[in-house]
């Protein structure tokens, strides 16, 4: 077999993405200063390509939708110059803990700010996310952390998906309680050593979920915490204990 | 939103056939719209229809956390879109409904003998090697490269004759 032959026999493979990558490289080399096997590559990708619609169709959940139109503007909001994100600091308050492993206490302003300034130099740094993903770290874009409720809230989750590239994160929030009158959720990023920045404010929707936008990089956050706090714009500092939480790593 | 409504539902289940998580089905799909939407002034009709394009990046993003390999790892690995839409009447889909597009598919891959068929889906859904598929399946290398071949000749000229790709 011809050097030529033995190229072409592995187009079909190439076409459907199943040679390693040396090998692909190889091909892809050959096919573009081959026009044969450029006609016989054209020809079965057509046919590969046409694979997908093999399959059955299903609904995907409606909140990926909300997910997906927050994303893209949060996407397109990032491409535009603007204004530094809204990054509030807050004296923490004596005893509140996301978590018993988390010790949080005040911190004295200077400190604070200096936490917050280093957090920033090491997410500029880096351009990563401290923490680390609790399921496979692939791809590397996003990573996805869990937020348990107890307590009140023992019936209420929320999926943490960081995109990292778009330095932002969606909070998909399911099986919240409705609030009481003059009541807003609030959401806390925490750092290692227990300061709360404030997120969001939100309200859910009738069915107790909520899509929620993270305009912060988690960078330098190690947890993640919900609160009822009130209305309309939350509070400086959480003003209970969290009943959701969870890990950001 | 309205490119969301159209394919989120073929994307989410091409997602859900190669992973079978519906949480990162649900990740891969979002990440795929996302990157139709930021690197939508690098998007050329000529190169291959946007369903194309999507479809290719839901399968590829799928396969890659399947692998556990990171996405630029896989760039020689990408299908080749621009490959498989080069003609001006790239985009054959346009001219027929998609369930009749989709019929035709199906019947197509069902027409396949059964070796080339799942050569094929392990390919394409599985995210196998054609080395691996020659482990798994205990044939030589060179009659997997063979089913390949063949199934993908055959789906092109069914397809073809029934006026859904333009070879």
């Amino acid at each position: 077999m011809s050097d030529h032959e033995e190229l072409e026999s592995s187009v079909a493979a190439w076409v459907l993405g199943a040679l390693d990558p040396d090998e692909a490289a190889t091909i892809r080399v050959h096919v573009e200063g081959c026009a044969t096997c450029q006609q016989t590559a054209a020809r079965l990708g057509r046919a590969a390509a046409a694979l997908p619609l093999e399959v059955e169709e299903i609904s995907p959940p409606a909140r990926l939708r909300e997910r997906v139109y927050v994303a893209a503007a949060a996407a397109r909001a990032s491409t535009v110059p603007s204004a530094p994100a809204r990054k509030r600091v807050v004296p923490a308050r004596r005893g509140w803990k996301p978590a018993a492993s988390i010790p949080f206490g005040p911190l004295p302003a200077l400190a604070a700010a200096a936490t917050v300034v280093l957090a920033l130099l090491i997410g500029l740094a880096t351009g990563n996310v401290i923490g680390r993903n609790s399921v496979p770290p692939v791809p590397a874009q996003v990573s996805r952390y869990q937020l348990v409720g107890h307590g009140t809230l023992a019936g209420a989750r929320g999926t943490v998906v960081n995109l990292k590239v778009e330095g932002v994160a969606l909070v998909d929030f399911t099986g919240l309680p409705p609030l009481a009158k003059g009541k807003v959720y609030q959401l806390w990023l925490i750092t290692p050593g227990g300061r709360p920045d404030s997120a969001a404010v939100f309200v859910p929707d009738s069915n107790g979920g909520k899509v929620v936008l993270v305009g912060l990089p988690l960078t330098g956050y190690s947890q993640m915490a919900v609160t009822a706090e009130d209305a309309p714009n939350g509070s400086p500092a959480p003003s209970q204990q969290p009943e959701l939480s969870g890990n950001l790593g | 939103m309205e490119l969301y409504d159209r394919y989120a539902g073929l994307s989410y289940a091409v997602a859900m056939r190669v992973l079978g998580d519906p949480g990162r089905a649900e990740d891969v799909v979002q990440e795929a719209f996302l990157k139709i939407w930021t690197n939508a002034a690098g998007f050329d009709p000529k190169k291959g229809s946007l369903r194309t394009w999507l479809i290719t990046a839901v399968r590829n993003r799928s396969i890659d956390y399947l692998r556990g390999r990171a996405a630029h790892e896989r760039q020689e690995l990408e299908l080749q879109p621009e490959l498989a839409s080069t003609s001006t009447h790239s985009d054959p889909w346009h001219e027929v409904s998609l369930e009749l597009e989709r019929a035709a598919v199906r019947e197509a891959v069902g027409s396949l003998p059964a070796e080339q068929r799942q050569a094929v889906q392990l390919a394409y859904f599985g995210g196998y090697s054609q080395s691996e598929i020659a482990d798994m399946t205990h044939v030589p290398l060179s009659t997997v490269k063979g089913r390949m071949r063949l199934a993908l000749e055959k789906l092109s000229s069914y397809l073809l004759g029934r006026g859904l790709v333009s070879v």
